[in-house]
């Protein structure tokens, strides 16, 4: 946690600390309900579909459809230098995730693109989970 | 959803006061203070009294907006009130009507007071306003995404893929309320218009949003005075009436984003339409005036389809052939604003709402005003009054 303050802080609520911890074992895990099998995201204590408290931390695929992306042209955030983008990705699970694309970034159409879960590491601070195009 | 009984008019605004928005724009700007959250809210309050020729020992209701304290508010003003709350402008006004209905007050006074601006609040980062009340605000933090006119970035960038609509078109709202403001002696952008042109080489902020879809941040107040109807008609020569309310929440998913990314809040604006038009028994062709919260102009064309002024997908062409400005067929943020005339929170639409109503809207005045639709969708909480004489 030594250049925590290089990047910008988590929410680090009380059902958030299990995803973050997984997250630095190697594993983008989401709670999916044992009633009715729905992802949840963020994490959180009941099923938003059936209210059932009953989950188990799941493994996502890591595949994903861009659904809107903006680029920050001024700059507030520790880590962030302007101008860099940030997705909003469909997750196949379900759940929309707010990330960025590692790598090469689409050359015009980006809402649609299918993308591929990426681990990155932010120093020593926390692993994020981010995507790479397909 | 919705029972419809017909008009409410059980309340109305007999007051409307507020502090010098442009002057205290270059008071701030040359480094001056000149009051802090309460002190303008006090201020805005004595012309609010005096514009409805009440005393202070009228008012039996206080209601304040989110950045003052209720109690300290009601100490600086020395009032004892018979019930009292928060909130913001659209929730101070369907509150102050619904203790009117309850019975609990007649006279209540709605004041708001906000130094953002000498203050230094901060609407992006990691001290971000808001992230308290919308988890939304602050979550996304790690990945780089913060501030709430980024979250109407990723919004309006699927909405121009999904129904083809253009930066340009989206201009058109700052050009039109640009416009209005250089006819409203009190807006802070009064003097500078803008074109199509200046808009789209304006730099951008959060692309695809440019630094004119961007509201001011200002220090100020505003008061309102609204009082049970019957007391109303005695108080004052113009009293603008509540006509009809209605709110819809959408909830699921809101932290990411679904509510702004999947329907742009349309579900909400349908359910609230469907309440409001049918409680004041009129459409969308009968408002003369439409006001928007408008953080970013994006609430603009989103609130057109949403509320039926036009079909979903065709807000771009609305702006073309009908016209949103002055002189336009549905005069929008005739005031200018939170995008020029001040960033009142909401609080400086109501007044420009009762100022069109009343027909003491000088150079900008919509003739024949009867209807006014104020629409409030901040974070996908659809709210909406509408106004008549
Ligand atoms: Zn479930």
């Amino acid at each position: 946690m030594s250049d925590e303050r290089s990047f910008p802080d988590r929410v680090l609520g009380f059902y958030d600390v299990p995803m973050w911890q997984h997250l630095e074992e190697g594993a983008f895990k989401l709670q999916r309900c044992e009633a009715c099998g729905a992802f949840r995201y963020p994490p959180g204590p009941v099923c938003h579909d059936c209210l059932s408290p009953e989950s188990q931390w799941t493994e996502v695929g890591g595949g994903g459809e861009i659904l809107s992306h903006a680029t920050f042209h001024k700059g507030y955030l520790p880590g962030y230098e302007t101008p860099y983008s940030v997705v909003a990705v469909r997750l196949d699970e379900g759940p929309i995730v707010v990330s960025n694309i590692e790598g090469a970034e689409p050359a015009d159409d980006w809402i649609g693109r299918r993308v591929s879960l990426v681990l990155v590491p932010r120093g020593d601070a926390y692993v994020l989970p981010r995507f790479q195009l397909a | 959803m919705g029972r419809a009984t017909g008009p409410r008019r059980t309340a109305a605004i007999v007051g409307i006061g507020h502090t010098d928005w442009s002057g205290d724009w270059t008071r701030v700007r040359n480094g001056d203070v000149p009051a802090d959250s309460t002190g303008y809210a006090a201020l805005a309050f004595r012309e609010a009294l005096a514009d409805a020729g009440l005393g202070r020992d009228d008012v039996d209701g206080l209601i304040c907006g989110p950045t003052t304290a209720l109690e300290r508010m009601g100490e600086l003003l020395n009032i004892n009130p018979s019930w009292g709350d928060q909130g913001d402008a659209i929730g101070a006004v369907m509150k102050a009507v619904q203790a009117v209905e309850a019975g609990l007050v007649d006279v209540v006074a709605l004041v708001y007071g906000n130094n953002q601006r000498s203050a230094g609040t901060q609407y992006g980062g990691p001290k971000a306003m808001g992230g308290g009340s919308f988890l939304s605000y602050v979550y996304h933090a790690p990945w780089g995404l913060t501030s709430q006119g980024a979250l109407y970035a990723l919004m309006f960038q699927r909405y121009q893929h999904v129904y083809g609509f253009t930066e340009a078109d989206l201009g058109e709202v700052a050009v039109a309320q640009r416009a209005f403001a250089d006819l409203n002696e009190n807006a802070i952008m009064q003097g500078r218009p803008i074109t199509i042109d200046d808009y789209l080489e304006a730099p951008y902020v959060c692309e695809p949003l440019h630094l004119y879809d961007y509201c001011l941040v200002n220090d100020g107040g505003v008061a309102l005075i609204v009082a049970e109807a019957e007391r109303a008609r005695q108080i004052s020569e113009h009293p603008v009436y509540i006509e009809a309310m209605g709110r819809s929440d959408l909830n699921t998913n809101a932290t990411s984003l679904e509510p702004r990314l999947t329907d742009f809040y349309h579900p909400a604006q349908h359910r609230v339409a469907e309440k409001v038009f049918a409680e004041a028994s009129v459409g969308p062709e009968d408002i003369d005036v439409l006001q928007v919260y408008d953080s970013f102009s994006v609430h603009i064309p989103l609130a057109l389809e949403g509320y039926g002024y036009c079909k979903v997908g065709e807000a771009g062409r609305f702006f073309q052939e009908q016209g949103i400005g002055p002189g336009g067929a549905l005069p929008t943020n005739t005031g200018g604003g939170h995008l020029s005339e001040t960033y009142m929170q909401g609080w400086n639409h109501q007044v420009e709402s009762v100022r069109q109503l009343r027909g003491q809207a000088g150079a900008r005045q919509v003739e024949d005003c009867r209807y006014v639709h104020y629409s409030s969708d901040v974070a996908g909480k659809v709210a909406s009054i509408i106004y008549a004489r």
